[in-house]
């Protein structure tokens, strides 16, 4: 029971990671109905940023000023550097082609992946690259009811928690979110109602790719490493938990990817490592075979 | 042979000196950037080194050795299409390396196909497979997987190991070496248990759950190496420390100090074993001063980067270049079926004394070593066997 409790605890960590970044899949799928297949390599971006920030920061595992004070401001280069980032590639890469062919707009979001794969090997390191976690946030071990986590695993639990219940007040609460749920649900519509659908977009981007920032931000604290091609699998996988709780539906994003995380972790620690994937794509299309729509449905997008 | 050579420049020049070839090629194959860069680059900075020192020397008879590169970045697919170039062209007599034994395997039946076959030798590659198939290209300068598992398991036994939890990261080269190690511990009633991870791996939280739950004394990970460090420090964060609660043994690519800084000091206490000799760390005059020329070229700081087989990767050039050598030149040509020939039957003076193959193309008598994590380097202990 010991074990299953702690290898639960390890998927909700996990789970917590591929949820955040689960959300911009599913926010700009809301929005524009398309893949952003870069959005993965935005999050590795957002991790580089704030490893950038930290070797600056941080001499021979010493912070050169408050640890508090360094990690908010690798949230807020990571996040920040990451919005912009999202917002440059809608306005190079997808607006041109918003009236385009719909497979038009998958194949440049495949492009800019491998581009920003590529520029950060070739431009930053082919290597991995160190973030010195131990200067930055306590190393202790927390310990409740013979589960133990360590305080990085619970700092990424709460913060994306925190993040997910701040979107969802964002989206169905205030007056931008409902301009965003508009535009979500018909276009065209919105623009008559006087919405402007073209600043919405770039907000979405925008959050979506600052929420990819902070995911690289904890990534990075809990890890202690980056590299050029973690964006690849945890891209594929937050695809995945988004798919699963229903592409375009927030809480089915936060929903999947705790849901994936912990049928990672339960699989690969009760059934087989090397068999994980092939359990849980299996889930991926059982769930699919049952609920078409994912567990959550669509309620952003009805079109299509 | 050597008549026929010099019958053929008889006509073009005159004297008894040796026939000059026209060009001469070889390729350095090995993952040089990409997430084994840090086995890779190393390596290439060797067989670069060991091209210029040979063309210093005179070259092929007074031809400079033009080395190409071949960034494979550990991928079977991308091995083939650089190796196409070579076995088209045949100027380019021999290959160093390919380094990773999924690599080999998945493109050496391109090369042993090529008219003439293009020979190889790595400096890495242990699967076993890689020269007991019968491929007259295929050599190795570095031991191999059933030499290095049951030196690996021996060494943990000595150590006391009572329950060691066995990791693979599901490559040809990882996998088979798991299997030796396992093999020899369960021979000699030690408990394991297997487990493995996918390359680019970095959330470990599921496994480390498992180590402790199995109450595992070491943890034994065959790796390429990029694995390495986000797990030893995820190790340490879940209150698994190395040298304290739990024993570590690594294998060659885990036999690198950027680790130590990696896992932000996590890796220090950690064993790691090598296919090759670390030329820092042996006896004998040519390895020290290849050490000093390795330095002088590329900064004081380089060897302690440079890898586990920036030695076995300049011994793997100069055993290829040697063999260039000797081959007889035929109108400014040399043979790649004679380069085979000669790799076969010929003696080679190396960093680490003299180099033979045998039928197979294994050299006789490649040692492992036992390396430690201390400070911020990787320090040899000593010679192992199985």
């Amino acid at each position: 029971m010991g074990t299953f409790l702690q290898q639960l605890v390890n998927g909700l960590e996990l789970g917590s990671l591929y949820a955040l970044i689960a959300l911009g899949y599913t926010l700009i799928y809301g929005i524009l109905e398309m893949l952003n297949f870069a959005h993965g390599d935005v999050f590795m971006v957002g991790a580089f940023l704030a490893a950038g920030v930290a070797a600056v920061l941080v001499h021979n595992e010493v912070a050169a000023v408050p640890a508090g004070l360094a990690v908010a401001f690798m949230i807020v280069v990571a996040m920040g550097g990451a919005g912009f980032l999202g917002v440059g590639i809608e306005r190079v890469a997808y607006r041109p082609l918003r009236n385009a062919n719909r497979l038009a707009p998958l194949i440049t979001a495949i492009g800019v992946s491998l581009f920003l794969e590529s520029a950060v090997q070739v431009w930053v390191s082919p290597a991995p690259v160190l973030v010195p976690s131990h200067a930055l946030v306590p190393q202790t071990l927390i310990h409740t009811g013979g589960i133990e986590t360590p305080f990085t695993g619970l700092l990424l639990f709460v913060v994306a928690v925190a993040l997910m219940i701040a979107l969802d007040a964002f989206v169905f609460r205030t007056r931008f979110g409902s301009a965003m749920r508009a535009t979500a649900q018909d276009r065209e519509a919105a623009t008559f109602m006087g919405i402007d659908v073209d600043r919405v977009i770039v907000v979405t981007f925008f959050l979506a790719s600052a929420l990819a920032g902070m995911g690289g931000v904890l990534f990075g604290l809990h890890y202690g490493i980056v590299d050029f091609f973690m964006g690849y699998l945890l891209g594929i996988k937050a695809f995945t938990a988004a798919v699963i709780g229903g592409i375009g539906n927030i809480r089915g994003a936060m929903v999947g990817g705790l849901l994936l995380g912990v049928l990672e972790s339960l699989i690969g620690g009760f059934i087989s490592t090397q068999f994980q994937d092939v359990f849980v794509f299996l889930g991926l299309i059982l769930v699919l075979l049952v609920r078409p729509q994912g567990l959550f449905g669509q309620p952003l997008t009805d079109r299509a | 042979m050597a008549s026929v050579g010099l019958a053929a420049c008889g006509s073009s020049t005159t004297g008894t000196a040796p026939s000059k070839p026209d060009k001469v090629q070889i390729a350095a194959e090995g993952p040089f950037t990409g997430d084994q860069a840090s086995i890779g680059a190393g390596a290439l900075q060797a067989i670069k080194l060991a091209v210029n020192d040979f063309n210093k020397a005179g070259g092929v008879n007074g031809t400079q050795v033009q080395l190409l590169i071949w960034d494979d970045q550990h991928n079977a697919q991308t091995a083939q299409t650089l190796q196409s170039q070579g076995i088209a062209d045949p100027t380019v007599l021999g290959i160093v390396g390919p380094m990773n034994s999924g690599v080999v395997l998945g493109s050496v039946q391109g090369l042993q196909a090529g008219t003439p076959p293009l020979p190889f030798v790595s400096e890495s590659a242990s699967n076993v497979k890689v020269t007991d198939s019968g491929w007259s290209v295929a050599h190795r300068v570095n031991a191999r997987d059933d030499a290095q598992g049951p030196a690996d398991g021996k060494f943990m036994i000595d150590q006391g190991a009572h329950k060691v939890y066995v990791m693979d990261a599901q490559s040809d080269y990882s996998t088979a070496l798991a299997d030796q190690t396992e093999k020899y511990l369960k021979d000699h009633s030690i408990t394991t248990k297997r487990d493995s991870v996918k390359a680019g791996t970095k959330d470990f939280a599921t496994i480390i759950t498992k180590i402790q739950s199995f109450g595992a004394d070491w943890v034994y990970f065959a790796d390429e190496g990029p694995e390495a460090a986000p797990f030893v420090s995820q190790m340490k964060s879940h209150g698994l420390t190395i040298g304290q609660n739990i024993q570590f043994l690594g294998t060659d690519g885990e036999e690198d100090s950027s680790i130590i800084t990696t896992s932000q000091g996590a890796y220090v206490g950690a064993y790691a074993t090598n296919i090759t000799a670390d030329p820092a760390g042996v006896s004998g005059s040519a390895a020290a001063a290849y050490v000093t020329a390795f330095k002088a070229a590329y900064g004081a700081d380089s060897v302690s980067k440079a890898g586990p087989f920036y030695g076995s990767a300049y011994e793997a050039a100069q055993t290829l270049l040697q063999a260039i050598k000797n081959s007889p030149v035929n109108n400014g040509k040399i043979s790649r079926t004679d380069v085979i020939s000669h790799l076969a039957s010929d003696t080679f003076n190396t960093i680490f004394g003299s180099v033979k193959f045998n039928s197979k193309g294994d050299v006789t008598g490649g040692g492992i070593y036992v390396y430690q994590a201390k400070g911020t380097e990787m320090v040899v202990l000593k010679q192992v066997s199985g």
